[in-house]
């Protein structure tokens, strides 16, 4: 079971739940922080077994990205995680490694490191080729790096030869064209690193190697079979080991966003462990499953049915801090589910914004803004405090409902839809994207748990608005956007829906009774994130002409910040979405769309009968226009995602009157 | 570039500003440096503009300070509204002052061009109208809120000038709530601050007097004032980038110039500065790259100039114009056609901090070459500001007034002709040095080890100094990236420094001239793809005229800059039928970084090059007469066979050429030979530049610099 405990090395870990190494751009300057203190103490608190901080670079020659922790200033640190999970039990292991040719050269300015001179895919800069003066400060940076965690306090560490690691790279076929002993045995490198590590440690501490098992390339990359015959030879140095899948090529690979299966892992994963418990084996290292494993039930069958030992759930303790220590209390009901959006965990970008997640907006700023963040709720009161009525019920409705009960107030709640869910109902009928619709299953029972009277199909007037300010009851207005007009020109008979229309019929019925018969459809989308990218893919599932309309040059630009953009842009190509980049669409008439080139002006013209539009949505405040001195929260403040309505709806009944 | 007649001001004319005189027209204006760390101002802040005072400079003003916590639409942004700013305020202003140089504050709020990522607050902007560029749909301000920044701005620039700024500057253009305000398309309010001109004015307006009430009457007030569309050039684009350059003009009644009349008409307004384009949209049009000629931009000062002269008269305030500037003669011009009162010259003065007052003492400048590369490429990744001309850009110290240039101990001091890093530091000397290889890396290496004193020669194997640069220098209009060379080379000749052309250097040349220390910048060469027959070049052959393709040719790129825009253009220029493949999802992505893209589209779309993504080279074969001698191309034909990736489809295409541009193989040799045995005889050797990985320029520029400082420190 997931609560149990398990023994790791010389130390025992109080469940089975690790949170793993994620990047969180929490650090101060290349040191870990109070925040990464409070990141982490928040989850030792909720029940995680084993915490593994962020990785930090075992040399200068390292620096991925601003905020990538470097290992030689982070022993204060690491003794402040420590400090601060104690209490609840977590053992703490530092994330050591190298980025090698898949770092960043920005920021030292230096040549990065890599086997040999193989550019990296994405940044397609060429590393130097590693030569043995410099593995051998390789090796002695793990070395010196394992030392000073545990000196710190931390009751192990975990080795990165996983997605972004130089170790990786050594492995590999695609990166490893040396000729020497580390060309001839690419696991060398990886093995006296792991050599070094444990005779630093010694034997008590905890060695844990998160491992790249298959690269899914097959051409020339790290494969199964491989990592078969790899991992048994290394077990004897190991306490556990956490096999990971993806290369360069594949980035996204490791933490893929919804369009991946949750678990996608426990094959491989079962396998190999199965391989580690071949009779005639000695020690064996627990075996780690990872892999957007963001279920309970998923995850406790693996540890039954013999695929792993322990599960790493990191995102899912994004999602919710506390979800051992629901399990505990025997409500996995009440566990906040994750969305697997990525919209909030993937930060390894340029502008270094902190992690979070979609619909806890706490994750990442503990501590930072009291009353909105991941506390445990202590002692929820009973509704007998003032009347609070949330007009909406989408994402901001929801969550200001529940906020609010959880305080004490008498809560009533108005949609004027017939199911609750409002924008997050549509988002979640977009392909990768279900899981939208699991967030409003756990906001429709904690509403009923905690007594919130819910009317749907209820359009609440201004009259009886005034009447309930009148009664001083607290209003909350949380009444969601609206369509923008087209910004092209529609000649008569062009069929133009917003996203919202669409998304709206095909949650009643078939794309192919909402379109019709021969339609040629444009997904005309000036904003680049998910919508267009999913509407399209929606049209040309249904077997419809479909092209995406983007002033950008690719689809979905805004899918970086997820690590979908390549991806999607590859789906959409194999559906038979044709992409006008760079084009602006100027009108629609006569069976024909306009296009106008963003740079060279060129006009190029499409056949066209329908316009889905995906352009950015307006604020729907005609109710706060007329009452500005009302509390709002979400989309009718500006139409933005699921994370700001969660937010903006716990500040404003923050902000509330006290009961 | 713009004239009007009647000349103007020279350059090294003092000009009173509002309260103070500035001593030449040359201004660094503001610009993004990223140097803010927690959002307050750092000594790297206060080097850095201290050393373009202490260069010459006229006048400098900063980058912008944000007057309100809900405005951060990047990381490092300086926090004006922190009163936590203030003994950074005084370092930045006490340094500039050292030299006797004002210096400004730029204030601002950038509206809805701006995004919620690190407030986690809703934007705020005129309308909710969301910007094109950062896509978010903001709120519309109240009247409360409008209320609330102008007692923002105000209270902001009485903290500058408590931090001893001169005065402050309102920035009204590229990416600005003032603007947003102003123009009826991100304006669409129907309340007194929306609606009419004079209505979307009305929040400058009330802004300029409250600033102006807090600051007092004796300090320095300008507004910046921009546009974007204007009349003259082409959609999206920039005049010179195909076809030759056109002035532009600005039509009669331009509501800017209104404005500008207006808010001169307070007589609160001691200068109005100027810029074209709009942040995240037309940004190439803001910091233009290379090819664009300067004072593209100088239409608006020059209509702004006249229009308050002929209201104002002699109370007309200065005007500043901007755009390109890098050589001082392009300043004199600008000033002498009468466009303006004031240069700004921003990337001149990055590359050269000593651009002003080598422009007032009739010397040459170290030139920007407009690369874009480190300083908005690098920008705009939320990264400090550098330049690959300047290595110690963004690394400045603090320079005492009066030691600006260095000389070398036992020589004659240099001249000044010949610019020299303002910020070497100490001096060891007496090392004996062999450079080998005169590309960027190692003229770059040679030259700093010469000005720290050491003797130096450097070998090049070819006739002409250069390496590479030299071949990207004859695309076209790449012409201003052979700068860099050509100014490293006098820079060397300056400093003493003995360059060998024609010599090829091996182990028992070293040997023979035994060096202290070694200098390794042997450079990269061409690694060809497995699939090269026959007919398959790589981009260098190509560049350097070896082999002249006739077509139709196929473009193969895996590099992602500008060396595929550089052949595609040379030879679709020459009449080839040019496609240019690559197997990255964007033809040429890293043009989009140094706002190179916009016009390569242009230049593309005008010479049909068809642009082909996210598709692999799998092999070439030879068809047709000919195809099984090896002789080269002689009426036979290459079928290359292409992978699409994202579908796994084959495709096929013919061509007589194909060009690889693809990544180089170090050219070690010397490196592998003897580096060892260079070791053990205790002498140290440096690698630098391509022979270590083959990179672009700038790593070459900083690896040079950096060996160049590190010789004789280990001795």
């Amino acid at each position: 079971m997931l609560v149990d405990s398990v023994r790791l090395g010389e130390w025992v870990a109080p469940s089975r739940v690790v949170f793993g190494p994620i990047e969180t751009n929490l650090a101060a300057g290349r040191a870990l922080s109070a925040r990464h203190a409070a990141f982490y103490a928040r989850r030792a608190a909720g029940g995680a077994g084993v915490i593994v901080t962020e990785v930090a670079s075992v040399h200068e020659s390292d620096w991925p990205y601003e905020r990538a922790p470097l290992a030689s200033v982070c022993g204060p640190g690491w003794a402040e995680v420590v400090a601060a999970c104690r209490p609840s039990g977590a053992l703490v292991l530092a994330g050591l490694g190298h980025a090698g040719g898949q770092g960043s050269s920005a920021y030292h300015q230096r040549a990065l490191w890599g086997p040999s001179r193989v550019a990296d895919v994405v940044s397609r800069e060429v590393p130097g080729a590693l030569e043995q003066p410099e593995i051998d400060e390789l090796v002695d940076g793990f070395a010196a790096a394992a030392g000073l965690a545990v000196s710190a306090g931390c009751a192990g560490v975990e080795v990165n030869a996983g997605q972004h690691s130089v170790l990786r790279q050594f492995l590999s076929g695609l990166t490893n064209r040396r000729t020497d002993p580390y060309g001839a045995d690419r696991a060398r490198l990886l093995r006296e690193v792991l050599t070094a590590v444990r005779g630093a440690l010694g034997e008590g501490p905890v060695l844990g190697l998160r491992l790249c098992a298959d690269e899914l390339a097959p051409w020339g990359g790290i494969g199964r079979a491989d990592t078969s015959v790899l991992l048994p030879t290394l077990a004897p140095l190991l306490d556990y080991v956490v096999p990971v899948r993806g290369s360069g090529l594949t980035v996204a690979a490791t933490r893929p966003d919804g369009h991946t299966a949750p678990g996608f892992n426990r094959e491989l994963t079962a396998a190999l462990r199965a391989g580690l418990h071949a009779p005639g084996t000695g020690s064996v290292p627990a075996v780690v499953l990872q892999g957007s494993v963001v279920d309970v039930d998923m995850a406790d069958a693996a540890l039954a049915d013999g695929t792993a030992d322990l599960v790493e759930m990191t995102r899912a303790q994004l999602a919710d801090p506390d979800l051992v220590a629901w399990l505990r209390a025997g409500r996995p009901e009440r566990i906040r589910p994750c969305t697997l959006t990525n919209q909030h965990s993937w930060v390894r970008d340029p502008r270094n914004l902190i992690i979070s997640d979609d619909a806890e907006p706490g994750t990442g700023y503990e501590g930072v803004e009291p009353g909105v963040g991941t506390a445990v709720p202590a002692g929820e009161r009973s509704g007998a405090g003032p009347g609070v009525l949330v007009v909406g019920g989408g994402p901001a409705g929801l969550e200001a409902a529940r906020v609010a009960a959880l305080r004490g107030y008498r809560v009533h709640l108005v949609e004027r839809a017939a199911l609750l869910g409002g924008a997050l109902r549509l988002a979640a009928a977009l392909p990768g994207r279900a899981r939208f619709g699991l967030l409003v299953g756990w906001w429709e029972r904690e509403l009923r748990r905690l007594g919130v009277v819910v009317r749907t199909g209820v359009a609440i007037g201004g009259a009886e608005l005034d009447a309930a300010i009148g009664d001083g009851v607290e209003v909350v207005l949380c009444a969601g956007s609206r369509p923008s007009p087209p910004s092209f020109e529609v000649g008569p008979g062009v069929l133009v829906r917003s996203a919202a229309e669409f998304e709206s019929a095909v949650l009643a019925g078939p794309v192919r009774a909402v379109l019709p018969v021969g339609a040629d459809v444009v997904v005309h989308d000036p904003v680049g994130d998910w919508t267009g990218v999913g509407v399209a893919e929606q049209v040309a599932a249904a077997g419809l002409r479909c092209v995406l309309v983007t002033p950008d040059p690719v689809a979905g630009t805004q899918l970086d910040r997820t690590g979908d953009l390549a991806e999607a842009n590859a789906r959409l190509q194999r559906a038979g979405v044709a992409r006008e980049r760079y084009a602006t669409l100027r009108a629609v008439r006569d069976g024909h769309a306009e296009l106008v080139d963003v740079h060279t002006g060129a006009r190029r013209t499409l056949p066209c009968t329908v316009v889905l539009d995906c352009a950015h949505r307006l604020p729907d405040d005609t109710l706060w226009q007329a009452r500005p001195e009302l509390a709002r929260a979400g989309d009718c403040v500006a139409p933005r995602t699921v994370h700001e309505a969660v937010l903006e709806a716990r500040r404003a009944i923050c902000t509330a009157q006290n009961p | 570039m713009a004239r009007i007649a009647g000349g103007g001001p020279r350059l090294e004319s003092r000009l009173a500003v509002g309260s103070v005189t500035v001593r030449n027209r040359v201004v660094f204006a503001a610009h993004l440096t990223n140097f803010a760390v927690d959002g307050l101002p750092t000594e790297r802040h206060a080097a850095y503009y201290a050393a373009r005072a202490a260069g010459g400079a006229g006048l400098v003003i900063t980058e912008e300070h944000t007057v309100h916590p809900g405005d951060r639409p990047y990381e490092k942004l300086i926090r004006g509204f922190d009163p936590a700013v203030l003994p950074g305020y005084r370092r930045l202003t006490d340094a500039v002052h050292a030299h006797g140089v004002p210096v400004l504050a730029q204030l601002n709020h950038n509206g809805g061009q701006s995004f919620g990522g690190y407030t986690r607050r809703p934007v705020w902007a005129p309308s909710a109208v969301p910007d094109r560029l950062f896509r978010e749909v903001p709120v519309a301000l109240t009247t409360a809120q409008i209320t609330e920044l102008i007692s923002g701005y105000a209270e902001v620039a009485a903290r500058c000038v408590a931090g001893g700024f001169d005065g402050v500057e309102l920035q009204g253009s590229q990416s600005s709530l003032v603007r947003q305000f102003l123009d009826p398309a991100t304006n669409r309010r129907t309340d007194s601050y929306g609606g009419s001109p004079a209505g979307r004015r009305r929040f400058l307006i009330e802004l300029v007097a409250a600033v102006r009430a807090a600051i007092g009457p004796d300090r320095v007030l300008g507004v910046r004032l921009g546009c974007d569309d204007l009349p003259g050039v082409r959609p999206g684009g920039l005049p010179g980038g195909a076809g030759p350059p056109g002035d532009l003009e600005l039509p009669a009644g331009a509501e800017v110039v209104e404005v500008a009349m207006a808010v001169a008409g307070t007589g609160q307004l001691d200068y109005v500065n100027t810029a074209i384009g709009v942040a995240g949209s037309t940004q190439y049009r803001i910091t233009p790259p290379m090819g664009v000629p300067a004072g593209y931009a100088l239409a608006l000062p020059m209509a702004i100039r006249a229009a308050l002269r002929a209201g104002l008269g002699a109370a007309a305030p200065p005007v500043l114009g901007v755009g390109r500037f890098t050589t001082p003669e392009q300043v004199r011009e600008a000033l002498d056609g009468g466009a303006c009162d004031l240069v700004g010259v921003v990337r001149g003065q990055v590359a050269d901090p000593e651009f002003a007052g080598r422009a007032v003492r009739g010397e040459p400048v170290r030139t920007c070459l407009g690369c874009n590369q480190e300083c908005v490429g690098r920008v705009g990744r939320n990264r400090w500001l550098g330049c690959v001309r300047n290595p110690s850009a963004g690394r400045e110290r603090s320079v005492a007034p009066g030691s600006a240039v260095q000389s070398a101990p036992g020589r004659e001091p240099p001249t000044g002709r010949v610019p020299v890093n303002l910020t070497l530091g100490g001096r060891s000397g007496g090392s004996r040095v062999l450079v080998v290889g005169g590309g960027p890396a190692g003229l770059r290496a040679a030259a700093t080890a010469a000005a720290r004193g050491h003797r130096v020669t450097l070998c090049e194997r070819a006739e002409v100094a250069g390496g590479q640069v030299r071949l990207a220098a004859r695309a076209p209009g790449r012409a201003e990236f052979g700068q860099v060379v050509d100014e490293l080379l006098a820079e060397c000749s300056e400093l003493g420094v003995v360059v060998r052309t024609g010599v090829a250097v091996d182990a028992a040349f070293v040997r023979h001239f035994e060096p202290d220390e070694l200098v390794l910048a042997t450079g990269s060469r061409p690694a060809p793809p497995e699939w090269a027959v026959p007919g398959v070049y790589d981009v260098r052959q190509v560049l350097s005229g070896e082999v002249e393709p006739a077509g139709p040719v196929l473009v193969y790129d895996e590099l992602g800059h500008q060396p595929a825009a550089s052949v595609a253009v040379l030879l679709a220029a020459r009449g080839c039928a040019v496609e240019l493949l690559t197997p990255a999802m964007v033809v040429v992505q890293d043009l989009g970084l140094t706002l190179d893209r916009e016009r390569f589209r242009r230049r593309a779309h005008e010479l049909g090059i068809r642009q082909s993504t996210d598709r692999v080279v799998l092999g070439v074969t030879r068809t047709g007469p000919g195809a099984d001698s090896s002789a080269g191309p002689g009426g036979e034909r290459l079928a290359v066979d292409v992978l699409h990736h994202p579908t796994g489809a084959r495709e096929r295409r013919e061509c007589a050429e194909v060009v690889c541009v693809v990544a180089a193989e170090p050219a070690d040799e010397l490196w592998r030979g003897m580096g060892a045995e260079l070791g053990r005889a205790g002498r140290a050797v440096y690698r630098v530049g391509d022979c270590l990985a083959p990179r672009r320029l700038d790593a070459a520029i900083i690896e040079g610099d950096r060996a160049g400082r590190a010789v004789g420190e280990a001795r």
